[in-house]
């Protein structure tokens, strides 16, 4: 037989593999920048931690049940994990806590959508703190990690569910009325949402401030629209938080990057305050995103406010090739041939300077040249000789062995 | 991005003309979209408009393929894709009903008390599901591709969940309407990241075909 990956699965090879962990050493170092710690939790959760935090799993969760009959799920996203974590682990611990992460989720999908089961998330959690200066830092990592990858045009949403809650309490129209609003609201069906926000039972003036609110966006003059809509309805006050995390983006240099969308409707069912959304043109799915969910470690017995977002690896490199960025790759400095010993000592010579070497099995010049060009050395170097040399003719002597030139070093 | 023109996929079939009165109404230059012909890229100054099999439009504009799309109510609950769904076009209204053969009822109960399931024919096997689920009846369903009305026929089920505009193909074969299951119209529908980051362009546009479809409709 020729065996395959199952569907929805992937081997990475030599480009890519160096491209995603360029990738992730860039926005790592962004993480790192803010003072977040990396973290890991195990591949697989019990299904019941994920089902106690509200999360939607029909249809998107692996399952597997082990030898002891317990129900378990790979992890779908890192939220939850991370939660999990924070709630069972860092106990007693002073908050806040900066964490972060990159790690594969895996997700269960239909046949021939085209669409993988294992991708990989990058993304940040900030728990323990809440208000507009946790909202604001939580943006802001996601604004500079897109910058620092090379992306040169992206845009950050950001928006709150907190509007839509309290317009949904004014409205009086009860629980059920309330469920197909939200539901009509995540599959961002705006001809179902104006119909139920129309309907008779409804509060004629929350009705038409919901069926506005849902449509504004732009920068601080958004918000002051979406004051003004929600004020008429005695619901302003469910702004104040996005307002004065504005403030803070302004103050950081950021809010050029970032755009308030009152439109952004996050399909996860836990957030309580901010959302945010990134995307890139041309790319026909958001880059990642997040918010806050404040009520998620309730339920896992250690009430704490939380923040954070998770992008998606593979979207962002998408997005890199699209806008034809160059990711930074180092390639081989050299091939060593000649007689085994030699070939050794020397090799080890040149590594020990910080050169990247391979060794090969040539024994002469002309076998060298081969080698170099398959392998795409700069140099190379017939081991005995104290020269590398160059396919344009070029000569560097090794004694003493230089510094990787720069030229060599970066492709 | 907003340099570029508005990428706009457009079902061919059923909805075609209606799709181009709408965009004429709303006042856009459609060019060789009026007869295009063999052509599935038509492009104006204004917009790209591709041409595309009805059901297959909900994947152009998930994936991003085309920024925006005039799709069917029905496809895009078939579908079940990730899509924005903006405007009620209001053109093209046709029902999903559940049919079954005129003479059928009492067997049908019958057959359901003692084999406690009954086989459905349909080419939307998501909603019939769902319909179905709803109510609590077990079903088989079969998905075909065509003249659905022929499976009570011919034996190879009891119902069938179909589109309907008028009832007649139904009535001709001698098929009765039992329950309506939902009732579609063209919508406008926006890929969920262009909604989000050519915002203007694409709500415009939704305002416009929104209004244009109501005199449209009027007229």
């Amino acid at each position: 037989m020729r065996p395959v990956t199952p569907r929805g699965f992937r081997d990475v090879l030599f480009e890519e593999a160096a491209e995603r962990r360029t990738v992730t050493a860039a926005v790592s170092a962004v993480f790192a920048g803010y003072g977040f710690r990396f973290v890991e939790t195990p591949a697989v959760e019990e299904y019941r931690t994920l089902e106690a935090a509200g999360a939607s799993l029909e249809g998107t969760a692996f399952r597997m049940v082990d030898l002891d009959g317990s129900l378990l799920a790979l992890r779908p996203e890192m939220t939850l994990p991370i939660a999990r974590l924070a709630a069972s682990r860092l106990i007693g611990e002073p908050a806040p806590h900066r964490l972060c992460y990159a790690a594969d989720v895996y997700r269960e999908q239909a046949s021939l959508r085209g669409e993988a089961r294992q991708f990989t998330q990058v993304g940040v959690e900030l728990l323990g703190v809440n208000g507009p200066a946790s909202d604001a830092e939580v943006v802001c990592v996601l604004v500079d990690v897109l910058a620092a990858v090379g992306l040169r045009d992206f845009t950050v949403g950001i928006g709150t569910v907190a509007v839509l809650r309290a317009l949904i309490a004014a409205a009086g129209a009860g629980e059920t009325w309330s469920a197909e609003l939200l539901a009509a609201a995540h599959a961002r069906n705006l001809v179902e949402f104006d119909r139920l926000a129309s309907l008779a039972s409804v509060e004629p003036a929350v009705g038409e401030a919901l069926r506005r609110v849902v449509r504004i966006g732009g920068g601080r003059e958004a918000i002051g629209e979406c004051r003004r809509v929600a004020d008429a309805v005695g619901c302003a006050d469910s702004l104040d938080a996005l307002e004065a995390a504005w403030g803070l983006l302004e103050a950081a240099g950021l809010a050029d990057r970032v755009r308030v969308d009152f439109g952004i409707l996050r399909s996860f069912d836990y957030y309580t305050g901010l959302i945010v959304e990134a995307y890139a043109p041309g790319l026909g799915l958001p880059l990642g995103g997040g918010g806050r969910y404040d009520d998620v470690l309730a339920a896992f017995g250690a009430p704490m406010p939380a923040a954070g977002f998770a992008l998606s690896l593979e979207r962002v490199l998408i997005a890199l090739a699209a806008q034809d960025v160059a990711i930074p790759a180092r390639g081989l400095d050299a091939v060593v041939g000649g007689e085994d010993v030699e070939v050794a000592r020397t090799a080890a010579a040149l590594r020990g300077a910080g050169w990247t070497v391979r060794m090969t099995g040539a024994r002469d010049d002309a076998g060298l040249i081969a080698e170099a060009a398959a392998a795409g050395a700069t140099w190379r170097v017939l081991a005995g000789e104290a020269v590398a040399r160059s396919h344009d003719g070029r000569t560097l002597a090794l004694d003493p062995v230089p510094a990787p030139a720069l030229e060599g070093g970066a492709r | 991005m907003s340099a570029e023109r508005l990428r706009m996929a457009i079902p061919k079939g059923a909805l075609f003309e209606g799709s181009l009165r709408v965009l004429r109404a709303a006042g856009i230059e459609i060019g060789a979209l009026a007869d295009p012909g063999r052509l599935l890229i038509v492009d104006t100054d204004e917009i790209r408009f591709i041409i595309g099999k009805p059901t297959d439009i909900p994947s152009y504009v998930a994936y991003g393929a085309a920024d925006v799309a005039i799709a069917g109510a029905d496809v895009l609950a078939e579908a079940a894709l990730d899509v924005a769904e903006l405007a009620d076009l209001r053109f093209g209204a046709c029902r999903f009903v559940v049919a079954e053969r005129e003479d059928a009822g009492a067997s049908i109960a019958d057959s359901y008390r003692r084999l406690g399931v009954i086989r459905v024919a349909t080419k939307y096997p998501r909603i019939t599901e769902a319909y179905y689920a709803d109510h609590g009846v077990q079903v088989e369903i079969v998905k075909l591709h065509g003249n659905i009305e022929l499976a009570p026929l011919i034996g190879l089920a009891d119902q069938v969940v179909d589109i309907t505009a008028t009832g007649t193909t139904l009535r001709d074969n001698h098929l009765r309407i039992v329950d309506e299951v939902l009732s579609s119209s063209a919508r406008f529908v926006a890929n969920p990241v262009a909604v989000r980051i050519d915002s203007q362009r694409v709500m415009d546009m939704a305002g416009r075909l929104a209004r244009a479809a109501g005199e449209v409709e009027q007229s």
